[in-house]
């Protein structure tokens, strides 16, 4: 895709094409982004389709993906480069035997053929190809020590290794942080990036998304099934289901040969949908109760009141 | 950004700045700025250009563009969109002017540095404006100096006065203070476990200082050993009715550990027990209290304490607590359960759990004895037995979890 060329209305429909529905905000966002330079911090329920928009922008722009995915006690050795150690020392012990000087052995055990290159150098590194799609993950899991090393990257977009130079990145990578908000990103990060908040689905969005991942799917049934997830989501359930789980229950109700949704094939399925035990009994509850209509999801579900849950 | 703002505020905020504002779309985003970072968004010149970076870019002439454009750049949290929101409609008044920015955006009538400059008195920076609104009517002084660790408190007397006597004002005042030494606690256990190594794969330094006993030859190698299992806190607080003076402080407290720190989870009981984590995740206090308020069975109700350990050991336990985790209790141990259930369970939990911690609001009055059976039940599997009924001892308990966790 041309760099110049592109509109938001040119984003939204190759990530259209690629099967991500997405809304023109969205698209305005990573419009900006591509344009700006400047890094995106989406934020999101679960299973909204964060990740997701990451990959296919790559295949978009036809470039790679590097995924660094965060977790607790992450830190620089595993982000940026590592020194390869083993391989390091192999090659002292072996040069004991040869003559050659200290110096020379020296600075050829701390060349880059002794660099293990970990995401963010990949990213930065890029020798001149395309810039790739980098993918930072769940940024909320790492430690905040490693949010901060994150704002010195993402601020230059070069490295510094003593022993090697400073490496900078002739093109940014596009850049994308994603965040489930177990705990708050720190301002300075998030002065860096376009912030974007992803919405769950409107009615009719979902149902675009069912009919545009599984087309085989009844039209009635896909109809239920955004009703269904629409009434759930305002709810007060610990973890809402996000679209992920709306494709899940869609493939699995495909793979039953269900055409249509009835109260006994919800009870039997909703394992794709809700995947804690106090969920799963509090939909029981739910559902003799009367606050989940089903008569109406099931009867007439394009009247259920659609919109965004909060 | 825990703000409760009305449209009038919005308003005179908006006006403050009309004299200021120029032509030209510039000019105007400026203005845009300075009026969110008064109303208490944080604000910072970079992104004010790079709002501006982004005007060539997109149709200006479409306001919703032209709001997602500037939103993107200027808004950081999905709590504060709705405000966000209130302040564009304000400002933005029609689509004319957005319009007639786009033909003189060349040429703003202020150049940006005297805009600032003309501004900054009745301005202010994001923190007095906070503390203006915090502090409005409130005749105890607040004195946020963020390098107290973590003794910062809003004033002697309140840290040491019962919660059960504090008024409104005082409330107020004790809250910033709840939260912040939550988040300092916090910091610190999550420094302390960032040094942990990482890894299970040979440490070059270890391995070469094992290895001078062999004259350099690696004979032995030293392997970097991983934290397998997360230290855990959870918390389970007692909101029935005798709780009630304290419960809403020790929820706060809760919340400030949470929102710093990886792997809390929190519950809150009466006569039977629910989880909060997701309700309390997020960053406005307010609304979060009155969410859970909403949800919750037998708010400042009866007190089954019993039942609730025994509803947490069935479905909670199994996957959350280890021999690393801690368990805090928050409770008078005023019981109308069978206190025979309230033993078995906090036998079980015991058996379970790393440690367990009882707070209890009662116990730093001067004749309180643990007489009621359930506290006296639940004594002999305690491993701390503290007080939590003011600012200091939640101070106190904060190095305690410190020294646990870390």
């Amino acid at each position: 895709m041309n760099l110049d060329s592109i509109t938001v209305e040119s984003i939204r429909d190759s990530l259209r094409e690629r099967k991500y529905i997405c809304d023109r905000s969205l698209a305005t966002v990573v419009y900006l982004s591509v344009r700006l330079g400047k890094p995106i911090l989406l934020e999101g329920e679960a299973g909204v389709g964060k990740t997701e928009i990451a990959k296919v922008l790559a295949d978009v722009l036809q470039t790679r993906l590097i995924r660094l995915q965060c977790y607790e006690g992450l830190d620089s050795n595993t982000a940026l480069y590592e020194w390869n150690y083993p391989k390091q020392m192999l090659r002292i012990k072996l040069e004991e035997i040869g003559s050659r000087d200290r110096e020379s052995v020296e600075t050829e055990i701390f060349s880059e053929d002794y660099l293990i290159s970990r995401p963010l150098l990949d990213a930065i590194r890029t020798d001149g190809a395309e810039p790739p799609v980098l993918l930072i993950d769940e940024i909320d899991r790492a430690d905040m020590e490693f949010e901060a090393f994150l704002l010195e990257v993402l601020s230059d977009f070069q490295i510094s290794i003593p022993e090697v130079g400073t490496i900078r990145a002739d093109k940014r990578p596009y850049v994308f942080l994603t965040s489930n908000r177990t705990r708050e990103i720190h301002d300075a990060l998030k002065r860096r990036c376009l912030y974007h908040w992803i919405e769950y689905p409107t009615f009719d969005k979902e149902y675009e998304i069912i009919m545009t991942k599984y087309p085989e799917v009844q039209k009635v049934m896909a109809e239920q099934i955004c009703a269904f997830m629409q009434q759930v989501r305002q709810m007060n359930f610990y973890k809402r289901p996000g679209v992920a789980e709306t494709l899940d229950w869609a493939s699995a109700l495909l793979l039953l040969n269900r055409a249509e949704l009835d109260p006994e094939i919800v009870k039997e399925t909703v394992g794709c949908v809700f995947k804690y035990r106090e969920d799963l009994h509090h939909l029981e509850e739910e559902l003799s109760g009367d606050k989940l209509d089903m008569d109406r999801i099931l009867k007439e579900p394009a009247t259920v009141v659609g919109g965004n849950a909060q | 950004m825990a703000r409760e703002l009305n449209e009038e505020d919005i308003v005179r905020a908006v006006e403050r700045y009309k004299p200021l504002r120029g032509q030209g779309t510039l000019a105007n985003t400026l203005m845009f700025g300075r009026v969110l970072k008064d109303l208490g968004f944080r604000m910072g010149l970079s992104q004010v250009i790079d709002a501006n970076r982004s005007m060539p870019l997109i149709d200006i002439r479409s306001r919703p563009d032209f709001h997602r454009a500037l939103a993107a750049n200027m808004l950081h949290d999905h709590e504060d969109i709705e405000l966000f929101d209130q302040v564009f409609e304000a400002f933005w008044q029609g689509d004319a002017e957005i319009e007639d920015g786009i033909e003189t955006m060349e040429v703003p009538a202020q150049s940006p540095d005297e805009a600032l400059e003309s501004s900054d008195d009745s301005g202010g920076t994001v923190e007095e404006t906070l503390a203006e609104q915090e502090g409005a009517g409130d005749d105890s002084p607040m004195d946020p100096d963020p390098l107290m660790v973590p003794t910062y408190s809003p004033n002697e007397q309140l840290n040491e006065k019962d919660f059960s006597e504090m008024g409104i004002e005082e409330s107020r005042a004790v809250t910033q203070a709840i939260l912040l030494i939550a988040s300092k606690i916090a910091t610190q256990v999550s420094r302390r476990k960032k040094r942990a190594r990482r890894g299970t794969e040979i440490d070059p330094r270890g391995t070469m200082r094992r290895n001078i006993k062999y004259g350099g030859e690696l004979v032995e190698l030293v392997a970097r050993k991983r934290r397998i299992k997360k230290t855990r806190v959870v918390l389970l607080c007692d909101v029935s009715g005798s709780m009630d003076c304290y419960s809403r402080f020790l929820i706060q407290f809760m919340y400030g550990l949470q929102n710093e720190l990886w792997g809390v989870e929190t519950f809150v009981f009466s006569t039977t027990l629910s989880r909060i984590t997701h309700l309390i995740r997020t960053k406005n206090i307010g609304n979060a209290l009155e969410k859970i308020s909403k949800s919750v069975l037998g708010w400042s109700g009866g007190t089954n304490i019993g039942r609730s350990l025994e509803i947490f050991n069935r479905d909670f336990a199994v996957s959350m607590v280890t021999h690393r985790t801690v368990v805090v209790v928050i409770s008078d141990g005023w019981d109308r359960g069978d206190v025979g259930v309230l033993e078995r369970q906090m036998q079980a939990l015991k058996r379970r759990c790393g440690k367990i911690i009882w707070l209890n609001p009662l116990l730093a009055s001067e004749n309180y004895e643990p007489l009621c059976k359930g506290m006296q039940a639940a004594l002999p599997y305690l491993d701390l037995f503290l007080s939590a009924h003011n600012a200091n001892s939640l101070v106190h308990l904060g190095h305690t979890m410190r020294r646990l966790v870390a």
